[in-house]
């Protein structure tokens, strides 16, 4: 019975209540580095405009674990213009890259599926980083440890729904179980490709299956997500065949060069 | 797949580069120690000998910039105990966990050796031990020694292949492959200034140990050649700078191919002297450059 969200995009407003929800719920700071000192000022003055439409926090980082996408597209002649929004947080993946990848058990799958940072065994090695395909999981200097959604753990294992779902004023996010999820997604797939418009779920698929998915009107790309994600240690097999093959390799020539022993009579070096 | 999609881990190349260097320089070191200890005559042990002095001080480096480079420092040790559950923990998955407990293995073996030839030079000598000396399998532990080392050298490049940054990715399989025969050739240089150092005239063991470095290093540059191939587009900052400075000038023309251009030009010569000296350092130094430039490439 794994539990998950699903997020459809085209009846997302772009209202960041989400955004304020998840960081309310788990005590999130504020994105330090967006707010500074300016001579004069005694108050921190927000310098947190990215220049990119009404986007504050740019990115997932240690303290965003929802970020809303803004994305505009206007054409040459400045005529047609659409404005796409995406709620996006950690997808919970069935493969999940960064537990695969974490070497102290830090990141795990709770039995509700979704995946969780134990905060007290994260070392902060950094290596699930740049294992999640979807760059959502975060280092924090303050805590020396990583950090993202946790699917709001504390509330889902106590019936509550997740915070971002619930703060949703158009049922953009919905949260509940996978394969209820599922059949919600495939229905609004079918309405909205009845009306012509293209449209696809992401997330079915990818690295296993998302328990977080998204239904999208254009290229996953456009709304910043990998087109093609590949869990990273689905290359280990190869990675290590070809390691030990020249492995092997060097130890034919090292063969080659030192082996006198081979022919030489057998005598132990002096104690 | 932009690189935006996927985070930087931010791993200070000072810490990381380093330790990947340091101890690929031990593992190569150990491995070339360990087949003369196997395969060579018993009456030259100068080179195996010199790999274990290499070695272990070497390994000895490694864990400082390892848990210097983490969040949390005083939880390295959660790499092999599961703290909330206080019993081993091993990762098949995760080319970090067998790593550090491969680490273990290999620490031990070199230690081993270490003592073991500490004790054949008699610079320390156990009543005790040395009744049962000459009973110690070194030849399992050399053997042993040499598996681990190998992982050791290559695991830390198919570490940065199954990731999802871009460069990475695109290399994949071949930086393990690369960081193994790059490990051998600077291990194979270490032993040489070592016994330069010690003024150890080996003869013909070096004469092997420098026939052995020249494949090594036509096999590195093919395998860079190779891996540029596939990097494709995602490799495009190393033509930028700083990387064609310490990538192209440092770690393939200074690092390798002047190295082996010097190799060939004074094989027939004799072992020893100061231009000998400048072109084992340069080996070295391009080994170390070769990672920073590989590990950089993949987080900028
Ligand atoms: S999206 Fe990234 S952080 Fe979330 S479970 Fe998948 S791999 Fe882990
Ligand atoms: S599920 Fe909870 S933790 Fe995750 S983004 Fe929503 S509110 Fe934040």
């Amino acid at each position: 019975m794994a539990k998950g969200m699903f997020i459809d995009t085209t009846i997302c407003t772009g209202c960041k209540s989400c955004q304020v929800a998840c960081k309310q719920w788990n005590g999130l700071a504020a994105e330090p580095a967006h707010f500074g000192k300016r001579s004069g000022v005694t108050y921190p003055v927000a310098d947190n405009f990215t220049g990119d439409s009404y986007d504050n926090t740019g990115s997932l980082s240690a303290t965003d674990w929802r970020h809303v996408r803004f994305i505009e597209q206007i054409d040459e002649q400045r005529r047609e213009k659409r404005w796409l929004f995406s709620s996006d947080s950690c997808k919970h993946c069935s493969d999940a890259g960064c537990l695969n990848a974490c070497p102290t058990k830090a990141i795990v799958r709770t039995d509700l599926g979704n995946v969780v940072v134990q905060q007290e065994t994260c070392i902060g090695c950094k290596f699930c980083i740049p294992s999640c395909p979807y760059g959502v999981i975060s280092f924090s200097e303050e805590s020396g440890t990583v950090h993202k959604c946790t699917l709001c753990n504390d509330r889902i294992h106590n019936g509550l729904g997740t915070a971002c779902a619930k703060a949703c004023p158009t049922g953009s996010i919905r949260f509940g179980e996978v394969a209820d999820l599922r059949r919600r997604a495939d229905a609004r797939l079918a309405q909205l490709k009845g009306k012509g418009e293209k449209a696809q779920i992401y997330g079915y698929e990818e690295a296993d299956g998302l328990k977080v998915f998204y239904l999208f009107t254009d290229r996953p790309g456009v709304y910043g997500q990998p087109e093609h994600p590949i869990v990273p240690q689905r290359r280990l097999v190869l990675c290590s065949l070809v390691t030990i093959l020249t492995a092997l390799g060097i130890g034919v020539a090292a063969l080659v060069n030192f082996r006198e022993r081979l022919n030489g009579k057998e005598e132990h070096h002096e104690s | 797949m932009s690189p935006d999609n996927v985070q930087v881990p931010e791993w200070a190349w000072y810490y990381i580069a380093v330790y990947f260097f340091v101890a690929g320089t031990s593992a190569g070191a150990y491995f070339i120690g360990a087949m003369e200890e196997l395969f060579s005559s018993a009456k030259e042990r100068e080179v195996s000998r010199a790999a274990c002095y290499v070695a272990f001080p070497l390994l000895l480096l490694v864990p400082i910039p390892l848990i210097a480079d983490l969040g949390r420092p005083g939880r390295f040790w959660h790499l092999f105990i599961y703290n909330q559950g206080g019993y081993p923990y091993l990762n098949l998955q995760s080319p970090m966990s067998v790593g550090s407990w491969v680490l273990l293995v290999f620490g031990v073996c070199t230690l081993l050796s270490f003592l073991d030839n500490l004790v054949a030079d008699r610079v320390i000598s156990f009543p005790l031990f040395s009744r049962y000396y000459n009973r110690i399998p070194r030849k399992l532990y050399a053997l042993v020694g040499s598996l681990a080392g190998f992982f050791i050298a290559g695991y830390t490049g198919v570490l940065l292949n199954v990731t999802a940054r871009p460069f990475w990715a695109a290399t994949s399989p071949l930086m393990g492959a690369l960081f193994l025969v790059s490990g051998a050739s600077t291990g194979a240089a270490a032993i040489s200034l070592y016994l330069i150092w010690r003024q150890r005239n080996a003869g013909q063991e070096v004469a092997r140990l420098e026939s052995f470095d020249r494949a090594l290093m036509i096999s590195e540059l093919l395998l860079i050649a190779v891996l540029l191939v596939l990097a494709g587009h995602t490799a495009q900052l190393l033509l930028t700078l700083p990387f064609l400075v310490i990538f192209w000038l440092g770690a393939v023309a200074l690092g390798i191919a002047a190295p082996l251009w010097f190799k060939y030009r004074s094989r027939r010569q004799h072992f020893g002297g100061v231009p000998h000296l400048a072109h084992y350092l340069c080996i070295l130094a391009g080994g170390l450059l070769l990672r920073i430039s590989l590990l950089q490439a993949g987080q900028l």
